[in-house]
């Protein structure tokens, strides 16, 4: 389905869950829905659009928000569902249960941004060690690693 | 004097120096045929052609360190090497070529030799099953269970193939076996069947490519050996490769008339027969992908030990008709 | 009896660090599951601070099989943020370069199937014909495995007529070779009964799961990221999408080896109608804020790669994606109710490049947190005093 296809039949869908909608570049779609309104659409692009695969979950950092990005895949484009939740209460419904094969990316959204994904069939840490120190989130803009000063062996210090 | 003579006997030739020596360079055999086949250059750089790879093999792994599993039963885990090495020099001492003096043909040939062989060479798969259950690793004990379901399959087929020689010369002895076959050559042709059923359970005994299942590396690390290290591996190493003469030397006897032509000239028929069979040894370990263990067990009932009853229905036929 | 084995982190039939936690019946396994972690480089939050080009070579190195795959998924992400487009000439060598990649990709896990599964001289047969493949990359852009071919606004490297030649004919020679290939996969006896009905994946599972790549198409979803959203020179070349129907690893294994065929005919079809003109155009040092979503069907499925860019010379934010993430989903299911033999075949068949699906934590020592740098002296100390004990006793604890 074009762009076109695609946009009127989101539309004529989802109806006023849209927050808004943009159309950047040729096969690609951008949409904005609310987060409570999540599962709801996940349920609807895979039901009635038969958008069955996921590409994948970017997150972002945005000042004072985090920013969910769900890339789409269809069988002539994409479409990205964005959605933002605010960083002091970082809670996002899991739409692992309705696309199975989102889990990774969601685990991987729990360690690098600790954003918490409700209702996750699978809540183990993936990338991070099970001993991680709790607090520490990777790819949050305000996380800083300072590698130890290295010792040359017989140098000076 | 005669216990001297022993002693040479069993310790030089055809004892366990000559067995080292000769394994050894079968498994240099075995290795540059095989590599060859894959388009490799294989062992060239330890003496002529990399002749003495296997042997600087041996001696490095019996310098190495020799690690014991801690839970694993010590003295089991010791002895078993040993056993498997003692069991293997042994069953060669039967195979029918070093006949120089009557003295020892007494000794060691005598009727049902064969059947005393063949149980020899039973025995090191139950030490292989040992050595891995002893291991008490997961990979090792995995590996154990699969020899002994492997020897349930390639055993039964063996047996019927290489007693069918025996029941058309009628003698349990190797040496009365070979030499019916060396006074009627033709004949040899009938156990051809034979012959392949025999190659290819071997192959299994031996536990090379395809049936190399309780070593695969790819799925269970080192399989029965995976603890193993230092001089026991070594022990190990040697042991399979004594069998792997041992078990070309019965094939030969049987299947090929054995080494006819007093003591120089029956060393080098043995040479030359035994190499022919593990050539077609390492053709089959080149030409073939590891198949599963419950595809060799319905492999071998379902193909090999059918045919095997049909090359004993031949056998009793032509002894029936035309003997 | 129902115990767990492990395989890895360390493991022969692993070439990347991964574990893979088995619980076994017997022979049978029951359960799998599949920890990650081992291989991070921080590579995401690294890219954040690295400028637009730098990260190119950064993105070369997330992985050396696909180093082109992912590269070139940058860098078409960056030209749409800086509203550039690439010369045509440029456009058809790097596509040039990604099925070259694809052919060595392809080539090489065929080969480390047939190791997988015990068959040696396939391996050592496929691993020698793919050193013409290699040898043609290393003559296009003077290295074997990371090409560093692609730059923001085109490619780096020229073509001449003598490097066309010599490409078409190591093509001929690999085009024989594969057929030979094919005939061995499909006909061996021992090999299909190895591959045949091991691993299997259903269609809906597939879907279900999110697979990707040849994984997927063996399944029979028609899912391919050159013919569904094409880029580069795609769309003005013509071929197949490859797909299998029987959903297990002989079908994985035919797909990968139609698709070598496909990437011959795409790039003799390149290399005849090699438009002329400039390799290159001139890329600013900023892009303006904007986003971008980047696809890339990588040899292992597709590649996705989301762009976030804030005026500067620095990506504001690099989402990568690697294909082999997005199949251990699926290779859990695959795995469930398989014998413990065909564990390696399976997850080989995804042909998994581990490295390219971590990409994003600092080196930090698991148990305590925090890293800890040994001077060489203390090493020698540690060294010695393990020297001094007796080697066999062995519950002796690590002194860390």
């Amino acid at each position: 389905m074009t762009d076109i296809e695609l946009m009127e039949k989101l539309k004529s869908f989802l109806g006023d869950k849209i927050v808004e909608m943009s159309n950047p570049g040729l096969r690609r779609v951008f949409m904005k829905v609310d987060p409570r309104n999540l599962a709801a659409v996940a349920v609807s692009l895979k039901k009635d659009l038969g958008l069955w695969y996921i590409a994948a979950i970017s997150g972002v950092d945005v000042e004072d928000s985090f920013e969910i990005l769900y890339h789409f895949g269809h069988d002539n484009g994409s479409l990205s569902v964005r959605t933002r939740i605010p960083k002091a209460d970082p809670h996002i419904e899991s739409i692992s249960p309705i696309v199975p094969g989102a889990i990774f990316y969601e685990r991987e959204l729990q360690d690098m941004f600790g954003i918490i994904v409700d209702h996750i069939p699978d809540p183990r840490p993936l990338v991070v060690p099970d001993d991680w120190p709790a607090g520490n989130y990777p790819l949050r803009k305000d996380w800083k690693y300072e590698r130890p000063p290295e010792i040359i062996p017989g140098g000076k210090q | 004097m005669a216990v001297l003579k022993t002693v040479l006997y069993l310790l030089v030739y055809p004892g366990i120096l000559f067995l080292f020596v000769y394994a050894t360079f079968c498994e240099w055999f075995d290795r540059k045929v095989y590599a060859r086949l894959q388009n490799r250059m294989g062992p060239t750089h330890t003496g002529p052609w990399g002749i003495l790879q296997p042997v600087a093999d041996f001696f490095k792994l019996m310098s190495k360190e020799d690690v014991v599993p801690e839970k694993a039963d010590k003295i089991l885990f010791t002895l078993l090497p040993i056993f498997g090495l003692a069991i293997v020099a042994t069953a060669g001492l039967l195979l029918p070529i070093w006949h120089s003096n009557e003295a020892v043909v007494r000794m060691i040939s005598f009727p049902g030799d064969i059947i005393v062989l063949l149980y020899l060479l039973s025995l090191p798969t139950l030490i292989f099953f040992l050595a891995g259950w002893s291991s008490t690793n997961f990979f090792s004990t995995i590996g154990g269970t699969r020899v002994l379901t492997m020897l349930f399959g390639y055993e039964v087929p063996l047996f019927m193939a290489v007693l069918s020689p025996a029941i058309l010369a009628n003698s349990w002895r190797l040496s009365e076996i070979a030499l019916f076959y060396q006074k009627k050559p033709l004949l040899i042709l009938p156990n051809l069947l034979g012959f392949v059923i025999a190659l290819i359970s071997v192959q299994a005994k031996l536990e090379r490519t395809p049936f190399d299942i309780p070593h695969a590396e790819t799925e269970i690390v080192g399989g029965t050996f995976t603890e193993y290290s230092g001089k026991k591996l070594a022990f190990f190493r040697l042991m399979i490769d004594i069998e792997l003469v041992v078990s070309s030397g019965l094939v030969a006897t049987v299947f090929l008339a054995g080494f006819p032509g007093g003591l120089w000239l029956g060393l080098l028929n043995f040479i030359i027969k035994t190499l022919f069979v593990i050539f077609f040894l390492s053709l089959i370990r080149a030409l073939t992908s590891r198949i599963r263990v419950d595809q060799v067990v319905s492999f071998a009932w379902k193909y090999l030990a059918p045919l095997a009853i049909l090359q004993l229905l031949v056998v009793i036929l032509i002894k029936g008709l035309l003997l | 009896m129902k115990f767990t084995i492990p395989i890895g982190p360390q493991h022969p039939a692993l070439k990347e660090p991964i574990s893979l936690r088995m619980t076994v019946e017997g022979e049978v396994i029951r359960d799998a599951d599949i920890r990650l972690g081992y291989n991070h480089r921080g590579l995401e939050k690294l890219a954040e601070e690295r400028t637009w080009i730098q990260n190119i070579y950064l993105m070369e190195r997330i992985c050396g099989i696909c180093s082109h795959s992912h590269t070139t998924c940058y860098v078409q992400g960056v030209e749409k943020l800086m509203e550039i487009e690439p010369p045509k000439r440029g456009l058809y060598i790097r596509t040039l370069v990604a099925e070259l990649e694809r052919i060595h990709s392809h080539l090489l896990w065929l080969g480390v199937a047939g190791h997988e599964a015990g068959f040696d001289s396939f391996f050592m047969y496929t691993w020698r014909d793919r050193e013409v493949v290699m040898d043609i990359l290393e003559m296009i852009s003077g290295n074997r495995v990371h090409y560093a071919m692609n730059t923001i606004g085109g490619v780096r490297r020229d073509l001449d007529d003598l490097q066309v030649k010599k490409i078409l004919d190591g093509l001929e020679v690999l085009k024989k070779r594969t057929e030979y290939y094919f005939k061995i996969g499909a006909n061996e006896p021992t090999f299909v009964a190895r591959l045949a009905g091991v691993g299997y994946l259903s269609k809906e599972r597939a879907m279900d799961l999110c697979a990707v790549g040849p994984t997927a198409r063996a399944s029979g979803v028609t899912r391919d990221v050159r013919k569904d959203d094409p880029y580069a020179a795609y769309d003005e070349t013509p071929f197949d999408v490859c797909t299998a129907d029987t959903c297990d690893v002989l079908g994985r294994t035919v797909v990968r080896i139609k698709e070598l065929f496909e990437s011959y005919k795409i790039s003799e079809f390149l290399l005849k109608s090699l438009p002329a003109g400039g390799i290159a155009v001139k890329a600013p040092k900023r892009a303006k804020p904007n986003e971008v979503l980047s696809r890339y069907e990588a040899p292992r499925g597709e590649n996705t790669h989301y762009i976030k860019s804030n005026g500067t010379d620095k990506p504001e934010r690099l989402k990568v994606r690697a294909p082999t993430l997005a199949n251990y989903p699926a290779t859990v299911e695959m795995l469930r109710n398989g014998f413990i033999a065909d564990i390696p075949l399976i997850f080989a068949a995804i042909d998994p490049c581990i490295c390219c699906a971590e990409r994003a934590v600092e080196l930090v020592n698991a148990r305590t947190g925090e890293e800890k740098a040994l001077r060489f002296s203390e090493l020698r100390k540690l060294a010695d005093e393990r020297f001094k004990n007796p080697s066999l006793k062995r519950n002796a604890v690590w002194p860390f």
